[in-house]
């Protein structure tokens, strides 16, 4: 009872900080932190997950929780840490298109236009439950500023951080209005996997950008001069 | 103009004239033991203080008048300033009126005395400090009265005195929107006070020193009253963040235990935000002048994100 009556505030608090936390991955410089705002960012998600599961005693959202605990907050996180051990640099100093302060205020402009396009079209969401308008329009956001990062960062492994920011904004956004099934959440995190192993897999040009790439894998004899992979 | 608000007047500025040098002292301390060092005596700002204010004032050949007015006026205007913010006790009417807005332009009109007082000695190491500060203010001044705008939207209202009384009357609900304000206040009072990342208060070196740049021609009296009026500074703006974020304790009466109690804890919640402070300070170096609106954008980021969170909540 105490539970149902405190979780739409604790969702909102976790919301925010869901947003605050896209923001750090946007502005933040340091490798190691970018890594630990994202398991935060993954976490809050947890809590999000479970709040609602007290509000509307639905298990499949119980499930996710724990799915997202152990990949995205536990597993992913440690394969990434594992690869930054492996990396001569510690920080993402260089930035395309935007620099930090130019990608916070894009982002601004983003949540903004989300929240007037979300106005007209989720209206009657609104109306009948703001917590849930609130989430929707921070998870679309959140999906937007990942595509930011994915963007503005030159290294592979921000990148890579940018799209799983994206992935947890699409988790939000299905927690609060769509509903999305444990099945298809299941499957997106599997992908998450891949894509964090592949990427294990090429420390080798880790952190490097994507242009130097294909040099970084002739360097160490990955890449033949004919174009395929040898 | 009643009794209790003259009363409100002389407590408020012999309090923050007492408790200030104080704050001063905690974030030095706390600074040197990260550092493995002992640190200053906590009454160490007292007795430096007292040594200044004995000590000969000299001017440079060049100083003009505003090098003579300017250490009692930037002290007033701060003391007007004091006047606005409620430390302990919210009087039922208020002194003069207590509006955001003013308090700023107090804040800038302080800081544009010291700028001139930078220039007005003449020396390099003054006319570049003071280039440096309005170039950054030039920068964070916006910022600020975004970060301001947000706490009149949140707390609905112009009066920091209302402000406060909205605050104490929200408190134990703890809400989202607060807590969000709670950066860029605490961005402001790093920007506002020249800490690190920003500006290093304790460095006299030619490439980082922004405010300690204006004031190396000054000395003895003058000094003294600088630097009374650059922790006074600290306080108030401490104050607003507070009163604001945690504002237990604060008397609403003029009853004296109230009264005792809420200096009592204002004491207990400013010491713990020096301690605050002193680890912020010691976790970061110094960032380079091009960097610092990056720090800035923070304080804007959080203050929009505040005013959206509040408009949709």
């Amino acid at each position: 009872m105490i539970l149902t009556e405190m979780a739409p505030a604790w969702i909102r608090i976790c919301l925010i900080l869901t947003l605050v936390s896209g923001g750090f991955l946007l502005s933040s410089r340091n490798l190691r932190n970018l890594v630990r705002t994202y398991q935060v960012q993954s976490f809050l998600l947890v809590l999000i997950a479970l709040g609602l599961t007290a509000l509307e005693q639905n298990m499949v959202l119980l499930l996710v929780a724990a799915l997202t605990l152990i990949s995205k907050v536990c597993g992913i996180p440690y394969c990434i840490g594992f690869i930054q051990k492996r990396m001569s640099l510690k920080q993402d100093l260089t930035f395309s298109y935007l620099r930090p302060p130019g990608a916070l205020m894009l982002s601004i402009l983003i949540i903004l236009l989300v929240y007037i396009c979300f106005a007209r079209i989720l209206e009657s969401l609104y109306e009948a439950n703001s917590l849930f308008f609130l989430g929707s329009v921070i998870g679309v956001s959140l999906v937007l500023m990942g595509l930011i990062a994915v963007c503005t960062r030159k290294m592979a492994i921000s990148k890579v951080l940018g799209y799983l920011s994206m992935e947890n904004g699409v988790l939000a956004f299905g927690l609060f209005v769509t509903e999305l099934p444990f099945f298809i959440e299941f499957v997106v995190i599997i992908d998450l996997i891949i894509l964090v192993l592949l990427t294990s897999i090429m420390t080798v040009g880790i952190d490097s950008s994507i242009e130097e790439y294909k040099d970084r894998m002739q360097e160490f004899h990955l890449w033949s001069e004919e174009g395929g992979i040898s | 103009m009643n009794g209790e608000s003259v009363i409100f007047g002389v407590l408020n500025i012999a309090f923050v004239l007492l408790i200030s040098p104080f704050f001063m002292m905690v974030i030095k301390r706390v600074k040197a033991r990260v550092q493995c060092r002992t640190g200053p005596h906590l009454l160490q700002g007292y007795y430096n203080l007292a040594k200044l204010f004995t000590k000969e004032t000299l001017y440079s050949e060049y100083a003009g008048f505003i090098s003579r007015i300017a250490p009692y006026a930037t002290l007033s205007i701060l003391l007007v300033a004091a006047l606005q913010i409620p430390l302990f006790w919210i009087p039922g009417e208020e002194l003069i009126t207590a509006n955001i807005l003013v308090f700023l332009y107090l804040l800038v009109a302080g800081r544009l005395l010291i700028a001139l007082l930078g220039l007005d000695t003449a020396s390099t190491f003054g006319g570049m400090g003071s280039s440096r500060e309005m170039s950054l203010s030039a920068v964070f001044e916006p910022v600020t009265v975004i970060v301001c705008a947000a706490l009149v939207y949140v707390m609905g209202s112009f009066s920091i005195h209302e402000i406060f009384r909205t605050a104490h009357a929200m408190f134990p609900v703890f809400s989202p929107t607060v807590f969000l304000l709670s950066v860029p206040l605490f961005i402001l009072i790093i920007v506002e006070t020249g800490r690190v990342p920003v500006d290093n208060p304790e460095t006299h070196l030619e490439l980082t020193m922004v405010h300690e740049g204006m004031l190396l021609d000054t000395s003895g009296r003058n000094l003294a009253l600088f630097e009374l009026s650059q922790a006074v500074k600290q306080t108030l703006l401490m104050t607003i963040l507070i009163n604001v974020v945690f504002p237990v304790g604060i008397a609403l009466d003029l009853s004296i235990p109230a009264c005792i109690l809420g200096a009592v804890l204002f004491v207990v919640k400013g010491t713990i935000l020096c301690v605050i402070i002193g680890f912020f300070e010691s976790a970061y170096a110094k960032m380079r002048l091009f960097q610092i609106p990056n720090f800035f954008m923070i304080a804007f980021f959080f203050s929009i994100l505040t005013i959206f969170i509040e408009v949709i909540l």
